[in-house]
């Protein structure tokens, strides 16, 4: 700027002193007094003021230019300090004008700055928490959607707003497809106890009810243990609702069988324990009136307490083997031996009925390396089975195979009994399962022949096996090593 | 004592023997079945005048042997006992309905089983008297 204002009035005084020169030229060259006068005086003067007066006005311009120039500095550059130096008339207007311009836009400035950080400071807050609050919500639908439950959220109006994939295979929907469509619209017709009871739950506000709905689920039925939440806004007014389904169908099932196993043992167990009752009391009583009646009683009252004992046995071992804690006396026995005294045992039983039961022929080496006592019991079991679903005049065949090739003993007992429907035979061993078809025929616990699998082949490594035909009877058996003769001490 | 027959119903021998031998000592005659079906049978032919049944028993329960005598004119009328080994009793309703005179758990005593047949038999003499 300043090497432009000198140069300015270099350039003023060069083209002053050109003018002054020029009128001195045009003067000598005219000839005259009065021209020599207006060139020797006039004309020099003249352009002396002319040249003084664009020197000033220039000048002028210079500092006008100079102060718009600071003005703009200033607004650009944010330098208040860039404002005071000069004097004059300018000096002033920047002094007081432009000083309050500056300090206004000053303040502006600042103003701007503090409140520009504020909101930085602000929307990185908002950021921050658009981010934990994005974070909470994925971490949220992460669990929702790890849970095996069917797990529905709906909003005031019974909108979809999330459900996971258990939800959508229960209800048979894609959740993505469905969000904000009409819950009812989407579980159907069939669901119609469960769209109840969410609109049961939002009228009531209550904060977490419970029932239990039982659902078709191709073809089978279902029990889910629904809970229903209502979520509150501010005004307490509920905003939507979270519905969590527990499938507890099994839970129901192994409750149903412990009710069943209950109400089975309680009622074998009471049988014998009822005729103890009453023919002791009877003793008691004096209403066994000669020594054979009496001899007859004590002998009821003592197979009864073997009975209920035998009873006890069978629940107690079936929990012992379960829980590994059965204490197993293994030694070489022949089956044939065993077979005999359990046929002596179940004899009675078999003739009240009218059965026939038919032993088999004397083996020359069947001997097995097993718990006598558990053996015995096995082997009562099929026995006292096939007496049972045997009508009266059937007839029942045991008999033992000895396969040496394949050091196995077995043992087949076979009755011309009701027999068993092809779809319950494979259930037949289970723990506390009676053929439907065939559970008024007998009673009983279920235990029997579970308890026969789970010592034959848990306790002695064997296989129980067994065929039936309704109306024609059931073969049922089982194969246990044979004893080693050297180990034995058999020669 | 003509008039004072009992049908024993269970498929447990020994419990019917003891009763039968507790109710002849007292002056009943007698009569027995090992389940509901021959139970039935026996009432229309010989009409007792009381029945004991047991509640769980093969081919036809106690409370099906009841429902099917509370259905026929001729056994309708008959005052049955019923025995039971079950965990849990028979609904009072359920008994009111089939009117069962009267519930004993097993194990039960032949004495006061006794006392409930000559106390429903008193009332239905009292019944018919009137």
């Amino acid at each position: 700027m300043r090497l432009g204002r000198s140069l300015y009035l270099i350039v003023t005084l060069v083209v002053a002193c050109c003018m002054f020169i020029a009128t001195l030229a045009v003067g000598q060259n005219s000839g005259t007094a009065e021209g020599v006068l207006h060139a020797g005086y006039v004309l020099p003067v003249c352009s002396v003021f002319v040249a003084v007066g664009v020197i000033l006005l220039g000048w002028s311009w210079l500092r006008l230019a100079g102060a718009v120039t600071s003005i703009a500095m200033l607004i650009k550059d944010d330098r208040a300090n860039a404002i005071g130096r000069g004097k004059g008339f300018f000096a002033y207007l920047r002094k007081t004008k432009v000083d309050e311009l500056c300090k206004a836009i000053n303040e502006y400035f600042n103003d701007s700055a503090a409140r520009t950080a504020e909101y930085d400071k602000q929307i990185k807050d908002f950021q921050v928490q658009i981010q934990l609050s994005h974070k909470r919500e994925k971490n949220a639908e992460a669990i929702i959607y790890s849970i095996r439950d069917a797990v529905i959220v709906v909003d005031e109006y019974d909108r979809l707003l999330m459900a996971n994939e258990a939800a959508g295979r229960l209800f048979k929907f894609d959740f993505k497809k469905s969000q904000h469509r009409p819950l009812t619209e989407l579980i159907g017709a069939d669901h119609g106890e469960f769209a109840g009871f969410l609109s049961h739950s939002r009228k009531s506000k209550s904060q977490a009810t419970r029932r239990e709905i039982e659902f078709l689920e191709e073809g089978d039925r279902k029990t889910f243990d629904c809970i229903v939440s209502c979520v509150y806004d501010q005004s307490r007014q509920v905003c939507g609702i979270v519905a969590v389904l527990h499938d507890v169908t099994r839970e129901k099932q192994i409750q149903q069988m412990k009710n069943d196993f209950v109400s089975h043992v309680s009622h074998e167990l009471k049988t014998p324990l009822a005729s103890i009752t009453a023919y002791s009391e009877m003793l008691v009583d004096g209403e066994a009136n000669d020594e054979q009646t009496k001899k007859e009683f004590y002998s009821v009252i003592q197979n009864q307490a073997k009975r209920l004992n035998r009873l006890i046995e069978d629940i107690l071992n079936t929990s012992r083997i379960e829980s590994g804690l059965i204490k197993v006396n293994k030694e070489p026995v022949s089956l044939t031996m065993l077979i005999e005294e359990q046929l002596q045992m179940i004899k009675g039983c078999a003739e009240e009925k009218n059965i026939e039961i038919i032993g088999q022929k004397l083996i020359v080496f069947d001997q097995v390396y097993v718990d006598k006592d558990m053996m015995s019991q096995v082997i009562i079991n099929l026995l006292s089975n096939a007496v049972k679903y045997t009508r009266s005049g059937g007839t029942i065949r045991i008999a033992t195979e000895v396969d040496e090739a394949a050091s196995l003993a077995r043992v087949i007992v076979t009755d011309t009994g009701v027999g068993i429907p092809e779809d319950e035979i494979e259930h037949v061993f289970d723990k506390f399962y009676r053929v439907g078809a065939n559970e008024k025929q007998a009673k009983g616990t279920g235990l029997g022949l579970n308890l026969v699998k789970q010592m034959v082949e848990t306790v002695h490594g064997g296989r129980v096996f067994v065929t039936s035909k309704v109306g024609e009877g059931s073969t049922f058996g089982f194969e246990v090593p044979l004893a080693r003769r050297q180990s034995a001490g058999i020669v | 004592m003509a008039d004072k027959r009992v049908l024993i119903v269970d498929d447990e021998i020994h419990i019917v023997h003891v009763v039968a031998i507790k109710l002849r000592n007292n002056g009943y005659e007698v009569i027995s079945a090992d389940n509901g079906a021959e139970a039935f049978d026996l009432a229309l032919r010989d009409k007792p005048n009381i029945i004991v049944t047991d509640f769980q028993m093969p081919v036809m329960t106690g409370l099906e042997l009841v429902e099917k005598l509370r259905q026929n004119e001729e056994t309708k009328n008959i005052p049955v006992i019923m025995l039971t080994a079950r965990s849990f009793a028979i609904p009072q309703e359920q008994q009111e309905n089939l009117q069962i005179s009267g519930c004993l758990s097993k194990p039960f005593s032949p004495k006061e089983l006794l006392g409930n047949i000559e106390d429903i038999l008193y009332q239905k003499e009292l019944v018919t008297d009137n």
